[in-house]
């Protein structure tokens, strides 16, 4: 193996291959990149040999082809610091050492056998959903954040996505908040449901956000185990969650007795204010929506108290229908989901201190986000 | 920006009523004046809650088995606990700390810190304060109350010990670590029995003994408490006194049989009538328990204490309970089953009564369903007693 690249494009595919790396592993291979060279591009290959595996092509020069893996931490670091340069590289076939230069700086890297580099297998084709990359990334941005981080219920653990006509639903819930976003497909697709990983979407959700134009495509293989996104320069493949996902739909209120429409930036910003109080109780703010009275616009009141440490309330113009209402969230919740709202006005919509809190962005139908509130004294 | 407010000496008074129960008892019946008595649980297997400091001298005192306290003293008049009016006379006796100063952190029934810095006169403010609170004490409750005013709480509290009975002592500004360093080393607060063994096997017998050595060598041998114990020593313990005091750290109800019992039914329903009573607790202070303790006492008086620390914080009978039986029902599959003596279940790892909702709650079920039901209950149980109503259990007891 033989090659030349640029130093911003290995760069750019280490970093995105590397995600897919296992923090902790029994397999000390997965500490490895594989490197394949031929074709006029090199490809990079990460994968944990269990729920995901990422492979990034980049364009090089490539004298003689061949194939290594490389230690991921040593190789992703020494590149990362490198200037901005032409990178040479060549294999030692016998001693699997890898020479390595760039401007001035050489170096030399023990490489492992690639065939003992796990298998990423080809994921069949039993079926492809294609789909705009922008939308795409838009629908895992509003729903990943709210899958739940622990074991006990592993389907929570991951992303559902119900696939029917022109649409394609996905939906999160880690127990104590809801999300839903619906995107539109451009094709008529086969009815199907499955549980992606919440982790790999992070990890696909960062590959997509590289580029906003393109297409991508999702493939599904035979036994309905495995997903593969193509995003032609880029590929992931995740290891689907056997399981069946709560029937979340009941859980999204259809009524409300208070609808409150608050400026998002305001909000967010009085939301983090108030958390700087809340942090040393259990992240409480208290929402109290007044509605306007004889030309008196309304308004929401956003309330954190921290005992022996100090209180704080900000105060925001709304438009409230309905009863007055007072609700406590986790403060984190709210910015979480605020975050993800891409619209200028949210309406917050709620019925008891103790019911479902339901966030709708203004203007934009496809997401919809339930949060539980924090049962509290008043 | 430097903090230009003129500091004034710290005064912290730490107030403790003397043998409170039986103080209470003589109030209510002046006959047991003079005379050793112990206040406490009659039965076979009763206790002594608190004992005069006329029977003190016979060597009774409390957490003692009360037949043991009867031998060393048969003359001593035993009366029954009437916690009711302990907690009445409390409430009067905060009702008067909080007329000397707004900083009051109740230590329990029968104590607390003050706050007196900034009372009165710097000279003599806090010591006039002090035996206000005492001459009020005293003849509106008739408890008499020993105190300490220092410079920290814990020399304010080993103080109060010293004052007892019926004194005042005050410790002259600056003066903490002079006043406590003739004392014995277990008579710290921080100081319990395992810490005290350790010091003494390396020589330190007095608190001023352990200022001298050195902070780091404490940290090492003894960790943490070694770390407090280097400062407190010296008298430095700039913990503030907390209005309102320190939230409860657990609440628990234990009860011992006067014949052992076997039958697992049974003491299922008595787990339930602690699990009521605990709970009522909880939900009376604002609280909520992140983990359920079973205690249980065989026969040959081992006693096994296991807990549960639970998904969500509860207050609700029914979480307890269910908390209480599983970990029973562990205890039985592991050791056997078993004559049991005493039986105690306790809420520890208390936090504040909010909890954050889970969608499945949405649905109307879940614990605020429980709790609704417990509050009504508890209306009920204050207004026609304790035996008045009782959440049904479906089944009916065993016919003996």
């Amino acid at each position: 193996m033989r090659l030349s690249c640029q130093q911003e494009d290995l760069h750019r595919g280490l970093s995105a291959v590397a995600r897919a790396i296992p923090a902790r592993t029994t397999l000390p291979i997965t500490q490895h990149i594989l490197l394949e060279a031929q074709d006029g591009a090199i490809t990079l290959s990460a994968t944990d040999a269990e729920t995901i595996a990422i492979t990034y092509r980049i364009e090089a020069e490539i004298e003689e082809p061949g194939s290594i893996t490389m230690p991921s931490r040593l190789l992703s670091d020494f590149i990362a610091t490198l200037p901005h340069d032409k990178i040479s590289m060549s294999l030692a076939e016998r001693s699997r050492q890898v020479n390595l230069s760039c401007a001035r700086n050489t170096a030399s890297i023990g490489g492992m056998d690639p065939d003992d580099f796990p298998p990423i297998p080809p994921v069949g084709d039993a079926g492809t959903v294609r789909m705009d990359a922008d939308r795409l990334r838009r629908a895992i941005t509003q729903t990943v954040f709210s899958a739940a981080t622990d074991d006990s219920r592993p389907v929570l653990t991951g992303v559902h996505f119900a696939i029917s006509d022109k649409q394609m639903r996905l939906a999160a819930a880690d127990g104590f908040r809801l999300s839903v976003h619906t995107m539109d497909l451009d094709e008529e697709t086969e009815e199907r449901a499955i549980i992606v990983p919440a982790r790999a979407l992070g990890e696909l959700g960062r590959l997509l956000g590289e580029a906003t134009e393109g297409a991508v495509s999702m493939t599904f293989n035979q036994a309905n185990t495995q997903v593969q996104f193509d995003l032609g320069h880029a590929k992931l493949m995740a290891q689907l969650i056997q399981g069946t996902f709560p029937n979340y739909e009941q859980l999204i209120p259809n009524q409300t007795t208070t609808q409150t429409v608050v400026l998002v930036k305001d909000f967010i910003r009085e939301t983090r204010i108030a958390s700087i109080f809340a942090r040393d109780g259990s992240g409480i703010v208290r929402l109290i929506a007044t509605p306007g009275e004889g030309g008196e616009p309304g308004r929401l009141t956003i309330i954190a108290r921290a005992e022996e440490v100090g209180d704080n309330e900000g105060e925001l113009d709304a438009v409230v229908e309905g009863d007055e209402a007072k609700i406590a969230f986790n403060g984190r919740y709210l910015t979480d989901v605020l975050q993800v709202v891409d619209v200028d006005r949210v309406a917050v919509e709620t019925t008891s201190p103790s019911s479902p809190g339901v966030i709708r962005p203004i203007g934009d139908e496809r997401f919809v986000h339930v949060v539980m509130p924090m049962f509290v004294q008043w | 920006m430097a903090d230009t407010t003129p500091t004034l000496p710290r005064r912290i008074a730490h107030f403790d009523l003397d043998s409170f129960f039986v103080a209470v008892e003589r109030a209510r019946d002046p006959s047991l004046l003079g005379k050793p008595v112990l206040v406490g649980g009659y039965g076979r297997r009763g206790v002594v809650a608190t004992a005069s400091y006329e029977a003190r001298q016979f060597g009774c005192h409390s957490a003692q088995p009360m037949a043991v306290a009867l031998r060393l003293c048969p003359q001593a008049i035993v009366v029954p606990a009437n916690f009711e009016a302990y907690q009445e006379t409390s409430k009067r006796f905060h009702v008067i700390l909080a007329d000397a100063s707004p900083v009051v952190e109740s230590g329990g029934i029968d104590e607390a810190y003050v706050d007196l810095t900034g009372i009165g006169p710097v000279e003599d403010g806090a010591r006039a304060a002090a035996v206000e609170v005492r001459r009020r004490t005293r003849e509106e409750l008739h408890c008499p109350v020993s105190v300490c005013i220092a410079g920290s709480r814990t020399t304010a509290k080993t103080g109060s010990d010293q004052a007892k009975p019926d004194g005042l002592i005050e410790v002259p500004v600056g003066g903490d670590a002079a006043f406590l360093a003739p004392l014995d080393i277990g008579l710290l607060p921080l100081v319990g029995p395992k810490l005290a063994d350790g010091l003494r096997r390396v020589g330190v017998r007095t608190v001023g003994q352990a200022a001298k050595l050195d902070p780091k060598w404490l940290e090492q041998q003894f960790g943490r408490a070694g770390q407090m114990l280097a400062e407190r020593a010296r008298g430095i313990d700039p913990t503030p006194v907390r209005a309102g005091g320190r939230p409860n750290r657990s609440i628990s109800r234990e009860v011992t049989f006067g014949t052992d019992v076997t039958d697992p039914a049974e003491l299922r329903q008595v787990l339930r009538r602690h699990a009521e009573r605990v709970g009522a607790d909880l939900r009376r202070a604002n609280r909520r328990a992140r983990t359920v303790t079973l205690k249980l006492r065989w026969d040959d008086f081992t006693t096994l204490t296991r807990s549960h620390t639970l998904d969500r914080p509860a207050q609700s009978t029914p979480a307890l309970l269910e908390a209480g039986v599983a970990l029973l029902d562990g205890i039985f599959r592991e050791h056997g089953v078993r004559p049991v003596r005493l039986i105690g279940l306790g809420a520890t790892n208390l936090v504040e009564d909010q909890l954050q909702l889970a969608l499945e709650d949405a649905a109307g079920g879940g614990p605020l369903r429980d709790e609704r039901l417990d509050g009504v209950l508890d209306a009920i149980r204050s207004k026609f007693g304790d035996a008045s109503v009782r959440r049904g259990t479906g089944t009916r007891a065993k016919p003996r």
